[in-house]
């Protein structure tokens, strides 16, 4: 009998033949093989954790499936429904103290950006003068947002818009890269936290807070000129 | 020339697919979970992998649907990971994974103190292949030959990768075994 062979019948843990304690009796590695995996196989069964699917996504699975038959997608359409059936279980799931707050609020700003594209309420005040955009939102919001227009370093500004996060009214500023929008939402928070970058569903997400005030940006663009973008607005 | 072939009506077709992929759930989230290492990632991951099973029923012939399901989920989870550019390296730590010293150490008896919670961080730290051929393997309790069909390798290849992850964790659980003194 080949090591191979052994290896297998050790690991199947297949019933022991007489050609397997033979060869075990004259193959001091095998031997040493078969302890090694019986001794992980125990602690993997009785410590490593085995990930059971939490009850909203079976609930996900069969809305899908039992739904119309998926073929000719509307993908924004479909994309929106997603997010928007995540961020409803992301709220659940919070309730199980299961996902992060963290996690959730970028379920939620992916989820806001997503309706800005698929609704017709993606800009409230339409203007590349950030002039304009900024004081419009005198009045609307307990705070007084940074807006810069980086046009020419080719992210036009082209407006903002109202939004809710974290308990707080928060603008939405909106700015165009090529086809591409980018939605740069911004509120104060106290806590000063580290740049974080996040993805999901081919949106990206970077968060960071500066001078007390959160800024979070969201589009499709690929990552890198999401870099560049906060990076340039961050100057 | 239409269809010859007999066609299901969506009504069956969708409860033959719920009574042959639904059952399998948490092993194809136990899958994505241990590829993807993140919880959300592994709900959206699974949540695809079922929408394209379900598209592609048609083409399931029988047979174990747990086997057929987890080849899917794992190809849903390879391509979301490459998409995302999650170039997995292979995290090498000379500590960790280099040579063992020339002394023989008491192995057996380290590996049994390995502390709780550290066979999760040692399988979360192997390379996604060998990860993947270990959940099957050890959780699944999947044959050579049930993996090899799944990772679209050969059985040799299975039987390497398992080999090379089971001694990588038995070098990373004999450190942290260690630590823990």
């Amino acid at each position: 009998m080949t090591c191979e062979s052994a290896q297998e019948l050790i690991d199947m843990a297949s019933p022991s033949t007489p050609e397997l304690a033979e060869h075990l009796e004259s193959c001091p590695d095998c031997r040493k093989m078969q302890e090694e995996i019986m001794v992980l196989r125990n602690i993997v069964h009785e410590q490593a954790p085995y990930h059971r699917a939490p009850a909203s996504l079976k609930r996900r699975i069969l809305a899908q499936t039992r739904g119309p038959r998926p073929v000719p997608w509307n993908w924004l359409a479909l994309a929106a429904s997603v997010l928007l059936v995540a961020s409803i279980a992301g709220n659940v799931a919070l309730l199980r103290s299961r996902v992060s707050p963290k996690q959730l609020l970028a379920a939620n700003l992916i989820s806001a950006h997503v309706r800005s594209l698929a609704g017709t309420h993606l800009i409230d005040v339409p203007s590349s003068d950030r002039h304009t955009v900024k004081p419009w939102f005198n009045g609307k919001l307990d705070f007084s947002p940074d807006v810069k227009d980086l046009a020419s370093d080719g992210f036009p500004l082209a407006g903002g818009r109202l939004e809710y996060f974290e308990g707080h009214p928060a603008a939405a500023l909106v700015f165009e890269r090529r086809k591409h929008v980018i939605n740069l939402f911004t509120w104060p928070s106290p806590a000063a936290e580290q740049r974080t970058e996040a993805s999901s569903k081919g949106y990206h997400l970077i968060c960071w807070t500066q001078s007390a005030i959160k800024y979070c940006a969201v589009s499709d663009v690929n990552e890198a000129e999401l870099r560049q973008f906060v990076e340039l607005y961050q100057k | 020339m239409s269809a010859a072939t007999v066609q299901m009506d969506p009504a069956q077709q969708r409860l033959s697919f719920e009574q042959t992929v639904l059952p399998h759930l948490d092993a194809a989230y136990n899958l994505a979970r241990w590829l993807t290492r993140n919880n959300q990632d592994a709900e959206d991951v699974v949540q695809e992998a079922y929408l394209r099973a379900f598209r592609f029923f048609d083409g399931f012939r029988g047979g174990d649907g747990r086997a057929w399901l987890l080849a899917v989920v794992r190809n849903t989870c390879f391509s979301w990971l490459r998409e995302r550019g999650r170039k997995e390296t292979i995290e090498f730590d000379e500590h960790v994974h280099g040579e063992t010293a020339a002394e023989p150490t008491p192995e057996i008896t380290l590996l049994r103190k390995a502390t709780l919670g550290a066979i999760t961080d040692c399988m979360n730290g192997l390379p996604l292949e060998y990860r993947e051929a270990f959940v099957l393997r050890e959780q699944e309790d999947m044959s050579y030959k049930e993996i090899s069909e799944i990772a679209g390798v050969p059985i040799g290849t299975v039987m390497s990768r398992l080999s090379r992850a089971r001694k990588r964790l038995q070098s990373c659980l004999q450190l942290k075994g260690g630590f823990s003194q």
